[in-house]
């Protein structure tokens, strides 16, 4: 099986390899540019501002402004999930070959399952390395960045996006049997299932802790740039009449504000908690996909 | 002897519809037999059900006495089967095809698969989507006649060739059944192939089994019988007749099991084994009638 395995996806091997080289040789390389160039200009070095002139920190400062690993560790897991998941079952099916495959002297139960632990293992272990890259480029850069604001794309969370992302391939192709509609099936559920999961229920994770303070102009992260402030602040008069989100003339007079936030020291808990949701909603449709290929009337 | 195959009550039901219905046959050891019948007649779901790709929803398939299904482990190695259009990975080469065989069977006689396409000139680095048809049923052939099967089981496999291509797939596979000794399991619905190679045939319509006999005892079972015409449908004192036709002047009579004592003007005319099989194919309700002896021989 490991051969066949290794035959079969080595188109997939060598794209995913190279996607993750050239991600993991940016981050690493802007890591090490703002490294040096920290050693010069402190604390503004975050947003690669003081990035020497030269033709390195040019390129460095490039690859900041458009912002490749922001955008490559959230993509680079649905990708994997459509490429290399969906298609996993779904082109055998497409192609008759899982008649083929399923007479040998192995059975589907087997076949699946080490095909899954041949592909999975690589391409998590490779996300884990990325997702930690990013966490070194961000120690690199300080506190300036607010760690949650690229909440997805660091250690835990990446690796456990990418299984999810692969499961939900997996099981789609599985299901649908094409392998164009489960690529699509897995892109849309898996969009709508991190945004969703980002947007309603992450901010719960913790009760959130209420900040109060009768400094008008510490607010948000003014107050605590390593805090995840929760929606908008709330003004009140010295009566504790609330007068709105917003100061502006014919406001009142705010004497204090409120607002919501998840201390800086939850961060890792949350990252975490996210990881572990994003795990067990995994394995539970890596079950059913098992379930479904064992049981397919082919 | 356990039978290669053995079906009982044998069901299938996709969703509403029956794919095969109350299916019982039995192939016998040693035999070619070929399972024909039109397009949707349940054949390639009773050679899916025997290869443990399906579950019946009713009855039993047993394969040397094992459940297909339940104990297919211990029957991937016995069992080869090629399945319909010959799937084989078209980014393969042919040599990766035979690893691929080689990789997936415990039971695997490298050797001997290489010289059986070597005797063909398949060359063994093109490209599994550079074969011509017949050169890629020939490789699928190879694979699973490379675990030395038992019982093999092909699905139309000629079904795409031309009339060349097949001729020769059809002698390839009679010549390796007959060094091996396996049992072979063969559906078409072309008569020509199969009545080249078989010496058993299975006649299935309409989800059912209609005859399941040894090819001679079905020919000598099956008779024409021409005469004046009959006023009475066509009906003879104790044979069973499948298929009646009448013109002004003549009745044809398609019987089964012995001749009766043929009155005046009646003559038995020669019945080809299309002709057997066509009559059963354009008359499923033909196969409900009483069984003829030839079952008792057959088995």
């Amino acid at each position: 099986m490991t051969w066949v395995t290794w035959r079969q996806h080595r188109l997939e091997a060598f794209w995913a390899l190279l996607f993750v080289s050239l991600l993991a040789g940016c981050i690493g390389y802007v890591a090490l540019q703002l490294a040096i160039a920290s050693s010069h200009c402190g604390p503004t070095v975050g947003f690669g501002y003081c990035l020497s002139g030269d033709p390195f920190g040019q390129l460095a400062r490039s690859i900041l402004r458009f912002n490749l690993f922001t955008y490559g560790l959230v993509v680079l897991p649905a990708l994997a999930g459509a490429f290399i998941g969906a298609p996993l079952v779904a082109r055998e099916i497409e192609n008759g070959t899982q008649h083929l495959a399923w007479t040998q002297g192995v059975t589907r139960m087997r076949w699946l399952l080490v095909k899954l632990f041949l592909i999975l293992v690589p391409l998590l272990a490779a996300a884990a390395l990325v997702g930690y890259l990013e966490v070194v480029l961000l120690n690199v850069q300080g506190p300036q960045i607010n760690r949650w604001d690229v909440f997805d794309q660091q250690a835990p969370v990446v690796p456990a996006a990418t299984l999810f992302a692969l499961a939900l391939g997996v099981a789609f192709g599985a299901v649908i049997g094409r392998s164009v509609p489960a690529m699509a099936a897995t892109l849309v559920t898996f969009v709508i299932v991190r945004v969703g999961i980002a947007e309603l229920v992450r901010s719960h994770y913790l009760p959130p802790l209420l900040n109060t303070t009768q400094d008008l102009s510490a607010v948000g992260s003014q107050a605590d740039p390593t805090a995840w402030w929760l929606g908008f602040p709330d003004y009140y008069d010295s009566t504790g009449h609330l007068l709105g989100n917003l100061l502006g003339p014919g406001a009142g007079q705010p004497s204090y504000v409120t607002q919501y936030f998840q201390p800086g020291d939850r961060f890792w808990a949350f990252e975490t908690i996210e990881a572990a949701i994003l795990t067990g909603l995994a394995l539970l449709i890596l079950g059913v996909a098992v379930y479904w290929v064992t049981r397919r009337t082919t | 002897m356990i039978a290669p195959i053995e079906a009982t009550g044998l069901g299938k039901r996709f969703g509403r519809t029956w794919a095969l219905r109350d299916c019982s046959v039995r192939v016998p050891a040693g035999k070619i037999a070929g399972l024909v019948g039109p397009n949707g007649a349940g054949k390639t779901t009773f050679l899916h059900l025997a290869a443990g790709l399906l579950r019946p929803s009713n009855g039993e398939i047993s394969v040397f006495g094992r459940s297909p299904q339940a104990q297919l482990l211990l029957l991937l190695d016995r069992v080869g089967f090629v399945a319909q259009d010959t799937p084989l990975y078209s980014g393969f080469s042919v040599a990766d095809m035979l690893r691929f065989g080689e990789k997936l069977n415990r039971r695997w006689d490298q050797a001997a698969a290489e010289a059986r396409l070597r005797t063909l000139d398949i060359p063994f680095d093109r490209r599994i989507s550079h074969l011509s048809g017949g050169q890629r049923s020939q490789v699928a052939l190879a694979l699973a006649l490379g675990k030395h099967p038992e019982l093999l089981l092909l699905d139309e496999p000629v079904a795409r060739l031309d009339p060349l291509a097949r001729r020769e797939f059809m002698q390839r596979l009679a010549e390796a059944v007959a060094e091996e000794g396996s049992t072979v399991l063969l559906s078409s619905h072309v008569m020509a192939d199969l009545e080249r190679v078989c010496d058993y045939l299975i006649i299935i319509a309409a989800g059912q089994v209609q005859v399941a006999g040894d090819i001679d005892a079905l020919l000598a079972s099956h008779h024409l019988l021409v005469g004046p015409r009959l006023d009475n449908d066509g009906r003879l004192n104790g044979t069973v007749v499948i298929k009646a036709q009448h013109t002004e002047r003549q009745s044809s009579l398609w019987i089964r099991g012995r001749v009766p004592g043929l009155g005046p003007g009646w003559r038995e005319e020669p019945l080809p084994l299309e002709e057997v099989v066509i009559t059963y194919l354009s008359a499923p309700q033909a196969g409900t009638l009483p069984r003829p002896e030839l079952e008792e021989g057959a088995s």
